[in-house]
């Protein structure tokens, strides 16, 4: 349904985007995962025909959209990273100026509104200005603007970003409900990996401007099938018991976490007894240890060498 | 497109800082100013117009006869005695002040009002005057004794201000004390030139320092600042406006816009739009209230609203031209320093050429003429001769300087403005 052609971008000779080529099928819930400057919301405006691309296609049907974007922007719904929200306006008002943008009026106007504010759960609180909002409302505000026109793609950069838990949840089985229950297509980018994991089908990784992988969530983590995940968990940081890890030939990555250090080695090494050695040399206190297959996150961390939220 | 100015329109009424700076500011400069700078322009007479109490106790008949007897003991020729009555009765210092007190160019500001020492005690307590002025007994033969033949102490004028219109019966008694020095100054000539006429005629109308009246309507202060003060903060309507299209920028609310398919120049014809209409809005409510609570303009004149309309108008056209250009170049640059320099500079500097602080006729002629083509510049001018009543054909080049602006300055955004798929 919708594809991109090695796509590429060039700011001021700086390459944000180099050779990206994505499909989404109708109805498909994609993610396209990223750190921060992997180029994500670079290609995402292009592909919502906002940027044009330095080289490359986007292709809507077979057509392509690059010259004639009308056709692809009727099609497509829009949630940008930032409040995109007329702060001084009600959500009703908001709501209203962008269904009349997209050329609603009347009573299929006033449908449409109520039923986006059903959706995003805010129908008791339309009259109430946004900027009063919480930061939970205002990102549900956000998709429901989005959705005004009923597109049949909609295209979603980090809308969960700076929300309280429940708000991301809310959001999270609103996305997931349209996907799955009104088919409706959807491209998901995030920083969390859990909401990709929840809701994606299938999942793009982007690193400095370039997909690096793609597949479905199994196909990914089948990248690391070979290999097993040993979380150890310390009662506080250990820098020198750390380093001789690293130092071990049989681990592959070793990385710390919140509460002690992650280590990715192939499945069968005999390392524990290594670590808890050097554990009794450094004088570690280890709380516990967790042996697990590689998640989405190891794989990104395998790939790309670094952290998503890096 | 309307959807877009309603949206506009809606947000800056919510905005309350916004409004101050729109409405209650430049009516709160109106009133300062016009006050402040009350003499600073002719025809200030409305604000400072006063009725006086006059009590004549002199007789000047009287007096003149009683002079000329003197003159007769003096034991002066007999020529030379004729010369100094006809100088006595042609300066007589009582006609003299009555001719001042009915002078043309005072009457604006001055009404005499003749009345007994009771009557006018009475009329001051009851503020009905702001001011007695006494014409003392004996006064006309007192003051021609110094004056003509230097004897005696000669008179004074008795005058009685009243403490409820300070300002203006201060206006009065100074006007007065110019009476007395040119007086005594006329009489120091005489001697100087051995007895020979009066004041030129001239010089006596300058007397009290109050300016020649025209022939066409005097403007004053508070309909110049009016006038001023609203063609200033009109252009502030272009920095607001065009500051919300970058909020609009920055929000990727304009990137939602675009995706509707919209042309972005449907986008920037709502932002011109609003401003105008907001301008015009703007306008009808500043001189509204100037001419509810300072009188500036006749508000039952209905003859005198559609020109000022019209000139409204066509600022409001121009006002929504400026707004385009600075949008415009708000989305080509990404950033708000446009507005931000707009605001805090540039509005200062055209108000100050276009002559909203102050008139620009003491200026030099650069300024004028760059002041003339400012969109505020332009709009004064066109009002100063509307409200002046001169000649209609007048308003021609001010009102065609507005409409060119309004041309250029759209043909400018038209250019700058980013097309699809560059924003």
């Amino acid at each position: 349904m919708l594809e991109t052609e090695e796509l590429k971008k060039v700011f001021k000779g700086k390459t944000a985007v180099e050779g990206a080529s994505l499909y989404i099928d109708k109805g498909e819930s994609v993610g396209l995962l990223g750190p921060n400057g992997a180029g994500k919301s670079t290609t995402i405006s292009m592909i919502s025909t906002l940027l044009k691309p330095t080289a490359g296609d986007v292709r809507l049907n077979g057509k392509s959209v690059i010259n004639n974007p009308a056709e692809m922007r009727q099609l497509l719904g829009v949630v940008p990273q930032e409040i995109a929200l007329y702060a001084e306006l009600s959500a009703y008002e908001n709501l209203k100026f962008f269904g009349r943008i997209y050329g609603l009026a009347g009573k299929q106007l006033e449908t449409a509104i109520q039923q986006a504010l059903e959706l995003v759960g805010l129908k008791e609180r339309q009259k109430e200005i946004v900027k009063t909002y919480s930061g939970g409302m205002k990102r549900r505000i956000n998709i429901a603007a989005a959705m005004m026109h009923e597109p049949e793609v909609i295209i979603m950069d980090e809308p969960t970003v700076g929300i309280d838990p429940q708000s991301r949840s809310h959001i999270l089985e609103m996305v997931r409900k349209l996907n799955k229950e009104k088919g409706l297509t959807v491209l998901y980018t995030s920083h969390y990996m859990e909401e990709v994991e929840r809701l994606c089908d299938r999942v793009y990784i982007m690193d400095h401007g370039k997909i690096i992988a793609s597949g479905t969530k199994e196909e990914l983590k089948s990248i690391l099938s070979s290999e097993e995940t040993v979380l150890i968990e310390l009662d506080r940081p250990y820098p020198e018991f750390f380093k001789e890890l690293q130092s071990l030939d049989t681990i592959k990555q070793a990385s710390e976490t919140e509460r002690g250090i992650k280590l990715i080695l192939p499945k069968g090494s005999r390392v524990l007894g290594k670590v808890f050695q050097a554990s009794e040399r450094h004088q570690v206190q280890i709380i516990n240890v967790n042996v697990q297959t590689p998640s989405l996150e190891d794989v990104f961390l395998h790939l790309t060498g670094r952290k998503l939220r890096d | 497109m309307f959807t877009f100015l309603k949206k506009d329109i809606l947000i800056l009424i919510r905005d309350r800082t916004e409004l101050f700076i729109l409405l209650a500011m430049p009516f709160i400069l109106i009133a300062i100013l016009g006050f402040a700078l009350s003499g600073v322009l002719s025809g200030n007479t409305e604000v400072l117009s006063m009725d006086v109490a006059v009590v004549q106790e002199d007789d000047e008949e009287q007096g003149l006869e009683r002079f000329e007897e003197e003159l007769a003991a003096s034991g002066v020729p007999a020529d030379a005695q004729n010369e100094i009555i006809a100088a006595a009765e042609e300066s007589s210092p009582s006609s003299l002040l009555q001719e001042i007190l009915n002078d043309e160019g005072l009457s604006e500001l001055i009404t005499a009002r003749e009345m007994d020492a009771s009557a006018a005690k009475a009329a001051l307590e009851d503020e009905s005057v702001v001011a007695i002025l006494t014409i003392p007994e004996n006064f006309t033969f007192e003051a021609l004794q110094k004056m003509i033949m230097d004897e005696g102490e000669g008179s004074s004028l008795q005058i009685m201000i009243s403490d409820h219109a300070a300002t203006r019966s201060e206006v009065f008694y100074n006007i007065m004390e110019e009476f007395v020095w040119s007086l005594n100054f006329e009489s120091a000539i005489a001697k100087a030139a051995d007895g020979e006429g009066a004041l030129p005629e001239a010089e006596q109308t300058q007397i009290g320092g109050v300016e020649s009246v025209s022939s066409v309507n005097p403007i004053n202060s508070f309909q110049y600042y009016t006038i001023g003060m609203a063609v200033m903060f009109a252009l502030f309507v272009a920095a607001t406006i065009s500051g919300m299209a970058y909020v609009e920028k920055t929000q990727f609310v304009f990137h939602r816009i675009l995706l509707s398919n919209h042309h972005p120049l449907v986008y920037l014809g709502g932002k011109a739009i609003a401003a105008a209409i907001v301008t015009f809005l703007q306008f009808c409510i500043l001189f509204f209230l100037s001419s509810l609570i300072f009188g500036a303009f006749s508000l039952g004149d209905l003859s005198f609203w559609p020109g000022m309309l019209l000139i409204t108008f066509s600022l409001a056209l121009c006002v929504g031209a400026l707004t385009a250009l600075l949008t415009a170049m708000t989305m080509r640059f990404g950033n708000d320093t446009i507005t931000t320099v707009f605001s805090g500079g540039v509005v200062t500097i055209f108000a100050f050429l276009g002559g909203s602080f102050t008139p620009t006729e003491g200026l030099p002629a650069i300024v004028q003429q760059l002041g003339g083509w400012t969109p505020n510049g332009a709009a004064l001018n066109a009002f100063l001769i509307w409200v002046q009543n001169l000649e209609i054909s007048m308003l021609a080049d001010p009102v065609g300087r507005l409409l060119l602006l309004t041309v250029l300055l759209l043909s400018l955004s038209v250019i700058i403005l980013p097309r699809k798929g560059e924003a």
